[in-house]
């Protein structure tokens, strides 16, 4: 299978930022700009999170989201603060089309990953983890890195596979925006744990990072941010690199 | 004649906003079909899909638009969850029946690999036809846990990690395609043109 190279757009509406271990927030530019640069540059996927929509309790918004899908015609997902079926309804009207869930998960209900499922179909439900390592073990985190779930992320894939998600989408909060290299332990495992698709995220600072990444924890897919948003290289630069050591990815 | 694009908006589960885009973008008209009475004002029908075969049956038997859809006698397009749809019957989510435009079963991909397929993949065309012209080479973009199980109304195949599954269908001027093309970028559209200039040449 094709390894998805997927753009990561972390949002502040209406921009996109990026933070080092989730603080510290850098404007890169407009969420509707940068879609469509990535989109144009040959990204299999898009995957915009509003990293404060949870943090500060708010309504997603849903005009900024509909405008960056209106340039793109890839995959484009959509997170941060969802809550509601309605939520899924409305992102999924709006563009998106597969939703991303966290902090409602699995603080106060996983029960609304079996729901979702039931109604769009597990391919439109992505559980999105934000894993933090203690010790020897690695837990959830939920409200964009901050706070503590007492969840093992090994059981919550598992759990939310059971429940019916379509894909993981793992972050790690140690490793994000550091650009030097991702947790590929942690990503083998998961990969492993699961049947679903895994998508890995955090770390890709040059392209061996990425080479490593596929060769080692074979994800179905890799997220990357920084690495593109400062101009370092352009997807396709990233993809050609890929082709050229053997890895399968889409033209 | 003006030549409408219908899209038929079943609820929830739709992503109507993506598929109206792109058959615009392919310089198609189109229209939402929420009430039965559209169903006369448009061409041709696209059957769009984001859900679940059970869901999305229940959604259109709810609006009432399963008797028209299974008397439909205008081109239509059944994209993913849309095309499983027009199946005898699926089992998702237990056992429901389609719309039976098409003699066939939807069923789990039965594979030992990551489920549901979701990325772009190539097509191999075994039957060319109208709305396949032009694209045999192409790559698509997929993302399901069923497969259309016939043998009669193939078009082309793909295979993931080894397993061949049916990836589009026609019979008569029904057509399906088990990926999106309005997400595979400009194969997609193009897709979409052959579709929306059918029998208008």
């Amino acid at each position: 299978m094709k390894t998805r190279i997927i753009a990561k757009l972390d949002v502040k509406p209406p921009y996109v930022i990026k933070p080092i271990h989730f603080e510290g927030l850098r404007k890169i530019g407009l969420s509707v700009d940068l879609a469509k640069k990535y989109y144009e540059q040959g990204a299999d996927e898009v995957m915009y999170i509003d990293i404060v929509a949870s943090l500060y309790q708010r309504e997603i918004l849903f005009g900024e989201i509909k405008k960056t899908a209106n340039e793109l015609f890839i995959p484009f997902g959509v997170g941060g603060g969802v809550k509601t079926l309605e939520d899924f309804s409305k992102l999924i009207y709006n563009g998106a089309d597969k939703v991303a869930i966290n902090t409602y998960a699995i603080n106060e209900n996983p029960e609304i990953i079996n729901q979702a499922a039931q109604i769009f179909g597990n391919q439109a439900v992505i559980v999105n983890i934000e894993a933090k390592k203690w010790n020897k073990y690695y837990e959830c985190y939920t409200d964009c890195g901050r706070v503590r779930s007492g969840k093992n992320v090994i059981e919550w894939v598992k759990e939310v596979e059971s429940r019916g998600a379509g894909e993981i989408f793992l972050q790690c909060v140690d490793n994000d925006g550091r650009q030097k290299g991702f947790d590929i332990q942690l990503s083998k495992k998961v990969v492993e744990s699961v049947k679903i698709p895994v998508v890995i995220a955090s770390g890709a600072g040059n392209l061996e990072h990425i080479k490593e990444l596929i060769e080692y924890s074979k994800p179905s897919g890799v997220a990357i941010a920084s690495l593109i948003h400062y101009d370092n290289f352009s997807i396709k630069e990233v993809k050609d690199y890929l082709r050229k050591n053997n890895i399968e990815v889409s033209t | 004649m003006s030549h409408i694009i219908g899209i038929v908006n079943y609820g929830v589960a739709g992503n109507i906003h993506s598929v109206e885009k792109a058959i615009k973008k392919a310089n198609g008209k189109t229209l939402i079909i929420n009430t039965l009475d559209q169903f006369n004002q448009v061409d041709k029908i696209v059957l769009p899909g984001v859900g679940s075969f059970k869901n999305a049956m229940k959604q259109l038997e709810n609006i009432g638009f399963l008797e028209v859809l299974c008397k439909n006698t205008k081109p239509i397009l059944g994209i993913c969850l849309g095309m499983q749809i027009l199946s005898s019957v699926g089992f998702e989510y237990g056992k429901t029946k389609g719309l039976g435009l098409i003699h066939a079963e939807v069923r789990p991909m039965l594979i030992d690999t990551k489920v549901p397929h979701v990325g772009f993949n190539a097509i191999e065309v075994t039957y060319s036809n109208d709305i396949l012209i032009g694209l045999e080479k192409e790559e698509f973009y997929f993302m399901h846990s069923f497969e259309v199980i016939n043998y009669t109304d193939i078009t082309s195949l793909t295979k993931y990690e080894g397993h061949k599954f049916v990836s589009s269908i026609q019979k008569n001027n029904i057509y399906g395609v088990q990926f999106h093309p309005e997400k595979s970028r400009e194969a997609g559209i193009k897709l979409l043109k052959n579709f929306i200039d059918l029998e208008k040449r």
